[in-house]
């Protein structure tokens, strides 16, 4: 075997759930990398083969997942609550706030039977990823995660719901999440 | 609460933080040929006006830094022993 290669040997039996994970901080470090590289490449060949329409396909691919992440989150009709409960699904990788320019009272702007608001995301595993493989931001990666967001807020809230991307910055994201009520 | 500082003496007056910036925190100071923050109330901290100053001219204090997982590390080293 490769020298510089430190292979585990041990005695191995079946168990139902592993007590821990292996490896130290470094083998986790490479691991994250290795997958950075194989789903930035992915990502990008998808959008070389199916062109703009990988982004539709992913969307839909990442709402699915959104629901069923968030399949056993308490349903509620606060968006605020809801908000906080997409937090807790997407976890500290894609932490968001929400945010509004100084010109705005609330979070919320209610347009008829739609209430908008805005998330800022500041870490985003996406965008790490991107900057990783050096390709840019808004294709098929950023639309799961986007699909990801809305599955999770439809669940939750049991509506219709949209996202729009207003800005893609190198430390935050900007993205106007639109409820709408009468999809209920 | 965001601060921008801007060095004067880098920034080469090339307008770009004024076009790019989606909150409109940047204008030009015609006078001086120079940026100046008009609206950092409104600045989200995307960092989109560090990526496209050629003179690296602006540092944002107090904001949240996104956590840098794509540095990869062998890559890094290799390049400082060249440099
Ligand atoms: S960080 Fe973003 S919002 Fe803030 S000044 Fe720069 S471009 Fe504008
Ligand atoms: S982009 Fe940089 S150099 Fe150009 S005006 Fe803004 S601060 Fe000055």
């Amino acid at each position: 075997m490769n020298g510089e290669i430190e292979e585990i040997r041990g005695t191995f039996k079946p168990e139902l759930i592993p007590a821990a994970t292996g490896g130290n901080i470094d083998d986790y470090e490479k691991a994250l990398h290795t997958l950075m590289k194989f789903v930035g490449s992915m990502s990008s060949a998808l959008e070389q083969v199916s062109g703009r329409g990988a982004n539709a396909i992913v969307y839909q691919a990442g709402k699915r997942m959104g629901h069923e992440a968030s399949k056993l989150m308490e349903k509620t009709d606060d968006l605020e609550k809801a908000m906080g409960e997409l937090s807790e699904v997407l976890g500290q990788e894609f932490y968001f706030e929400m945010w509004k320019p100084s010109s705005q009272d609330n979070y919320t702007v209610e347009r008829g039977d739609e209430t908008e608001v805005k998330l800022l995301f500041m870490d985003c595993v996406v965008r790490q990823t991107l900057r990783r493989t050096g390709l840019p931001q808004k294709g098929p990666l950023c639309y799961l995660l986007y699909g990801y967001i809305v599955g999770a807020v439809e669940e939750v809230m049991d509506i219709r719901g949209k996202l729009d991307i207003d800005h893609i910055g190198p430390n935050a994201c900007l993205k106007t999440l639109t409820i709408k009520w009468s999809g209920k | 609460m965001v601060e921008i500082v801007i060095d004067e003496d880098a920034c080469v007056g090339c307008g770009s933080c004024v076009e790019d910036c989606p909150n409109d925190v940047y204008e030009m100071d015609e006078a001086k040929n120079k940026t100046k923050v008009v609206k950092v109330e409104d600045c989200m901290a995307c960092l989109s006006c560090h990526e496209i100053c050629p003179a690296q001219a602006m540092e944002h204090q107090d904001i949240h830094v996104a956590k840098r997982l794509y540095i990869d590390r062998s890559v890094k080293d290799a390049i400082n022993r060249i440099i």
